[in-house]
């Protein structure tokens, strides 16, 4: 009895084996776009995937999320259908990155910039109402601030928002935002610190005299548990808010639409996040999105060209399309023509000289 | 499917290869009356011819199908026109893939010229043919072999002795694959740590207090202080890890004791199964739990209690691992409790001690050595657990002891700087390679040091 | 002398009699309570999960009266069914009912309660059969997510019209749609057909399944006879010596080693050296045979290991070889054995996500995949994506997920308490 079943179990076992060895040796091109690249486009870049395939007869594009520096990684590894075709970005490609995908041989590449994202602080609907200047952030969240006299910087020395400001609550400042490897978290230093940290004129002058001294200062955030990293799973961050009223957390304003009636948005140097106000650029705080394509690829790869057109069409990303539903804020129509323009024509980066 | 087709014959070919050795053996030793004159059972005649017919044919096929695509695609690249030929190996590859697609029927990119259809055509003619070559090459050498086997086949022939060397050799196979594994990871993780500890020395990331990987995401920024010191991830990981082991311990180890001591048959067959479900539960489901039930739960519990807590504490997180971890350390204590021999229970129990005086001054110390081989196993899963890490505990290296404040692991690390948006040569993707080297060599050093206290301590009773 | 100790002895022993008989209860109840800390947890868990996930194996349905036009539909004559404007049907079908919205925004609202799926289900519907051209019929259509999500009351209408996602009007037309019975709610059995989408009302586990369940054939394929072969050489016939001790410590050590680090290793030598395309379920299915396989080595090891020497001692003493006492005698009483640790580690594979985010398997998928090589996803990867969805609607899918991961689970974990009874016999 055991012994058939164990001759039943052998026998299954290398069947199973035969019908694997069969299909992992099946030849076959690559028949989709392949995408991968940072998860703050994931979202947008998956949308736009969707209704590409199912509109179209060709397949639905693949998208990874990788992160954008991996996703600009595997890009520039080469050019093939082993390659992806489009690398998503929620920042420029940096000029290393552009020179190393060209010693691989990808030569060409076409940028295209598919709109805006911005970066909202927010709490929970029962924490209070907050309007902050982007000094408030800036002194709440570095590492160092300035002391009296002009430059003289101690420790982040500020408990609670009444400390930083004698006009915001006695709260105890906790915020939870993005790790440092992340691009939202590096955006929000570029705009929100910055932007408060030159507000301060000693620290603004430092500017010209000693570059680096000034970013160093206005771009590290407090390390002493004020400061939460969270990882960058932003749906977590929300239900995290609701959780405990008492902190604030930093993410991409796609999650403040979709949780309006969990979390609501500090307004920051007296604008409140709303589609408008970051389309208009009267938020202060918001970053563009990226995608980069293999000029390469296009017309060999079935649907990349198909993909691109419904990217930059205006049901897509225009002020009344689809991503714009999704939470992504469009650019001007002007740009958006512009770009759109480049696209169709390939137009591809030029690799600077250095 | 056509080569799972051939695989099929191939199979069904050893096993008529199985019946006429079985056959010829017994014919040759005319008649099964007078098997007694094989040296072999009729069986293993039978295996032997089947070897031959199975193996050299499956080893040409597996060899074919790897080398097969690269044939043909160099010979439909032999007959592009000179302009396409020049192209970079990158196009090459590109148009090749086009060429696969209109050969396929699938849908094609840009325009199809005659070039492509061309090449389509002979690509499919190319893969035919091959396919035909194939199917009479495997065939043939299936045959050839199998029918040699048989002829080989005599009263005297040690057909026992050739199948068990064969077999053996697989066995042998399979156990050195394992050792595979260790190089495998090894090498895929050392050569990025070293270049890694080419920029990062290796004294600052061993003994360096301070974790954080700030430094720029692009070249024209300043990247402030980018400090890789890995103490407070080993201590974030080993605070997280206490606060498991403190719940699994003792539940997991009363739970043992309680199912094989006290409980009824009935009772210990349905919950040790119910707690087994514990472990089988997937860790991403563990860590949204984690982070959005019972992180809000300790955080409220330890404001009323008036003590601070951060919304991301090491508590939630070693809470919910402690609990995955229970079934681990209560299944492997409990095999460790069992194992203890039957006599020596009985002889405390009849002198007059209570169960738990047999549990405790008898039983436990004799199953210790097993015990504290799980609990080093369920040391090194809480180590290397990731997803409740990811989830619930955040990502600050925090250098404390105190559990209601966040910490962070080194698998979270590890994670976090892969998926990263940084730039991905830079020393923070790297470190993530350091990391894992170090993550496997302190497992290595747990299980060496379990290994060491069963071999040292274990009681031989039997 | 003796008489008097002895009464000393018995009096000690019986005032210290109740103090234990306390220890002795007080350690029973700890048992009692602990191993009921597991179990409730278990049950709480259980609730929550139910809690959330049950109501999205419920999908709402939009009744409307779909008129295939021909001048969308075939606006040159002939039906075009790669460029017709399906939702233009769907939109004007749902515009028939409200006659009386006019204006541009209003109809851009309206047109927001279906879901893009109705066009697609129009689509097919004519692409099935073409002779419905010119036809009125009545569908039943998904409704869009944040319909849905006001039925099931997780959105709350009292809050304020800019606090949720559907606004006053809105909510006036779902009401009005409930109140002529065109608003119905059946099983979601899109959950169960389709692969990802980014529109909750279509999103489903097919392709996420089918990932899975490619990856644990492979797995299966693999782990268990390379598994089973190693532990059979290692228990049965390898010499003792220090070779085979290092392997031994070298399994050991593979069992716990960190599952992120499998990951490592499998974007290092199957992708980057084998060059196996990412996302493939062919990569995933190595990698996770390599995770499983030092489990099983392990538990079919202790399968062999309690077959009794007297079983391997007749069979040698009746003369079979080696070989034929491991094969036809041990291996057999071990088999059920082996089944159990091959089943325990299948279900670790099947909840196992963390290696996977490494070799490319976090991706959208929408097509099902039909082999070991097309791009796939896994169960448990896919409610890690799900999760970090902004949209509402994704919360509670995430937990049907969870729901229906757990319960291929469960099923597995009871094929292995089944096994196991078969193997827990008393020598």
């Amino acid at each position: 009895m055991a012994k058939r079943s164990m001759r039943s179990v052998i026998v299954a076992s290398t069947l199973a084996s035969i019908v694997i060895c069969g299909d992992a040796f099946a030849q076959s091109g690559r028949d989709y776009v392949y995408i991968v690249g940072s998860s703050t486009v994931y979202p947008f870049a998956t949308v736009v995937a969707e209704r590409f395939g199912r509109g179209s007869d060709f397949k639905t594009p693949k998208v990874e999320s990788t992160g954008s520096g991996g996703g600009l990684k595997l890009f520039c590894d080469g050019i093939g259908v082993d390659y992806p075709d489009i690398a998503n970005a929620s920042r420029a490609i940096k000029q290393s990155e552009l020179a190393m995908c060209a010693s691989n041989g990808v030569a060409e590449v076409i940028e295209v910039k598919i709109g805006y994202d911005g970066i909202v602080v927010a709490n929970a609907i029962a924490g209070r109402e907050i309007s902050l200047s982007r000094q408030d952030i800036f002194l709440a969240l570095a590492k160092e601030v300035p002391g009296g006299a002009d430059g003289d910087l101690i420790e982040n020395p500020y408990q609670t928002w009444q400390d930083v400001n004698s006009s915001l609550p006695a709260q105890r400042i906790e915020v939870l935002g993005p790790p440092p490897t992340s691009g939202t978290r590096d955006a929000f230093v570029e705009l929100a610190m910055e932007g408060g940290c030159k507000t301060i004129p000693w620290i603004a002058a430092l500017k010209n005299e000693d570059g680096d001294k000034y970013k160093a200062v206005c771009h590290t955030i407090r390390e002493d548990g004020k400061f939460i990293e969270a990882g960058e799973n932003d749906n977590l961050i929300v239900q995290k808010l609701e959780a405990n009223p008492s902190a604030f957390g930093i993410f991409g304003f796609s999650f403040l639409d979709q949780n309006a009636e969990k979390v609501k948005g500090a307004a920051i140097d007296g604008t409140v996040p709303t589609f408008d106000a970051i389309a208009d650029g009267s938020y202060p705080v918001s970053r563009p999105l990226y995608f980069y394509v293999k000029k390469a690829h296009v017309d060999v790869i079935p649907g990349l060209r198909g993909f691109l057109r419904e990217f930059t069409s205006e049901r897509a990303w225009g002020e009344e399309g689809y991503l714009s539903d999704r939470g992504l804020i469009p650019m001007p129509t002007v740009e958006r023509k512009a770009v759109a323009n480049a696209v169709s024509q390939l137009t591809p980066l030029a690799v600077a000289e250095k | 499917m056509q080569i799972t087709t051939l695989t099929l014959i191939i199979a069904a070919m050893a096993a008529g290869a199985f019946y006429f050795g079985r056959e010829r053996s017994l014919s040759v030793a005319s008649g099964p009356s007078r098997m007694q004159t094989l040296h072999s059972l009729p069986g293993y005649y039978g295996y032997y011819t089947a070897i031959w017919a199975l193996l050299p044919a499956m080893g040409l096929l597996l060899a074919w199908n790897l080398i097969e695509p690269r044939v043909i695609v160099g010979l439909i690249v032999q007959g592009l026109p000179d302009a396409e030929q020049s192209m970079s190996p990158g196009e090459l590859n590109l148009l090749i893939n086009n060429i696969r697609n209109l050969a396929n029927g699938d849908i094609v990119s840009g325009e199809v010229g005659t070039v492509l259809q061309d090449a389509a055509a002979r690509y499919l003619e190319y893969a035919n043919t091959g396919r035909w070559m194939l199917a009479v090459l495997t065939i043939g050498l299936a045959t050839l072999c199998a029918s040699l086997a048989w002829r080989r086949i005599t009263p005297k022939f040690r057909a026992r002795n050739h199948v068990e060397r064969v077999i053996s050799g697989l066995l042998i196979a399979a156990s050195s694959i394992a050792i595979l594994t260790t190089i495998g990871i090894v090498m895929s993780v050392l050569f990025e740590a070293i270049r890694f500890f080419r920029e990062v020395p290796l004294s600052e990331f061993l003994f360096g207090l301070n974790w954080s990987p700030q430094t720029a995401i692009r070249a024209d920024q300043v990247g402030s202080s980018g400090s890789f010191g890995a103490v407070p991830l080993f201590t974030g990981t080993l605070l997280i890890t206490g606060i498991a082991m403190f719940i699994a311990v003792p539940v997991g180890l009363m739970t043992a004791i309680y199912l094989a001591e006290y409980s009824s048959a009935r009772i210990r067959t349905i919950t040790k199964p119910i707690l087994e479900i514990l472990a089988g539960i997937p860790t991403v489901v563990y860590g949204f739990f984690a982070a959005l039930t019972v992180a809000p739960v300790v955080r409220r519990a330890g404001e009323s209690m008036g003590f601070e807590v951060a919304s991301e504490s090491a508590l939630a997180a070693g809470l919910v691992m402690g609990i995955m971890i229970i079934p681990l350390v209560s299944s492997l204590s409990d095999d460790a409790i069992n194992s203890v021999p039957r006599a020596m229970r009985d002889g405390a129990l009849a002198l007059g001690s209570t169960r738990s005086e047999t549990m405790t001054k008898v039983i436990l110390p004799a199953a210790l050595p097993g015990i504290v081989g799980g609990i080093l196993l369920a040391v090194s899963r809480a180590i290397g657990e990731t997803m409740i890490v990811v989830m619930a505990a955040g990502l600050s290296a925090n250098l404390t002891a105190n559990p209601l404040e966040a910490v962070t692991t080194v698998t979270v690390q590890i994670v976090t700087l892969l998926v990263g948006d940084q730039e991905f040569d830079s020393a923070k993707t790297l470190a993530a390679f350091a990391l894992g080297l170090m993550l496997f060599l302190i497992t290595l050093g747990l299980n060496v040091l379990g290994i060491y206290v069963v071999r040292k301590y274990r009681e031989e009773y039997d | 002398m003796s008489g008097e100790s002895t009464v000393t002895t018995r009096s000690k022993v019986e005032r210290s009699l109740g103090k234990r008989r306390r220890k002795e209860s007080i350690f029973r109840i700890l048992g009692i309570a602990s191993t009921l800390v597991g179990v409730l947890f278990l049950l709480v868990f259980f609730w929550t999960l139910i809690g959330q996930g049950s109501s999205a194996f419920l999908q709402t349905f939009i009744e409307i009266e779909v008129e295939f036009s021909e001048d969308i539909l075939a606006p040159a004559g002939e039906l075009d069914l790669a460029y017709a404007d399906f939702d233009a049907i769907a939109r004007n079908a749902l515009r028939e009912k409200f006659p009386d919205v006019t204006s541009r925004s209003e109809r851009r609202e309206l047109n927001q309660l279906i879901s893009v799926g109705a066009g697609y289900q129009i689509k097919d519907a004519i692409a099935g059969d073409p002779d419905l051209l010119g036809t009125t019929l009545l569908m039943q259509v998904p409704a869009a997510a944040n319909v849905d999500m006001v039925l099931k009351e997780n959105i709350d209408r009292n809050l304020g019209e800019d606090r949720r996602p559907i606004s006053d009007s809105q909510l006036e037309w779902i009401d009005a749609l409930i109140a002529d019975g065109s608003l119905v709610s059946k099983f979601n059995v899109a959950l169960f057909t389709n692969g990802d989408s980014r529109e909750p009302e279509l999103a489903g586990i097919r392709g996420a399944l089918m990932g899975s369940f490619y990856m644990l054939l492979i797995t299966v394929a693999l782990a268990f006879p390379i598994g089973a072969a190693a532990a059979i050489y290692l228990e049965e016939f390898a010499p003792k010596n220090r070779w085979s001790d290092l392997i031994e410590v070298n399994i050991n050590n593979l069992a716990a080693v960190p599952s992120i680090v499998f990951g490592l290793l499998g974007l290092a030598v199957f992708i980057n050296w084998m060059s196996i395309p990412r996302s493939a379920p062919l990569v995933g299915g190595l990698v996770l045979s390599l995770l499983t396989l030092p489990v099983i080595i392990i538990a079919a090891r202790a399968a062999i290991k309690a077959v009794p020497p007297s079983i391997r001692e007749a069979a040698l003493g009746l003369g079979a070889s080696k070989m034929q006492v491991v094969f036809h005698h041990v291996m057999p009483l071990a088999m059920p054995g082996m089944l159990t640790g091959t089943i325990i580690g299948m279900s670790r594979a099947l909840g196992e996500s963390a290696p996977l985010l490494m070799i490319g398997m976090v991706a959208f998928i929408v097509d099902v995949p039909a082999g070991f090589s097309d791009p796939a996803t896994a169960l448990p990867v896919q409610i890690y994506l799900w999760a970090d969805s902004p949209e509402r609607a994704f919360a509670e899918r995430t937990s049907a997920a969870i729901i229906v991961l757990l319960g291929f689970l469960l099923v597995m974990n009871l094929a292995a308490v089944i096994m196991r009874k078969k193997v827990e016999r008393k020598w």
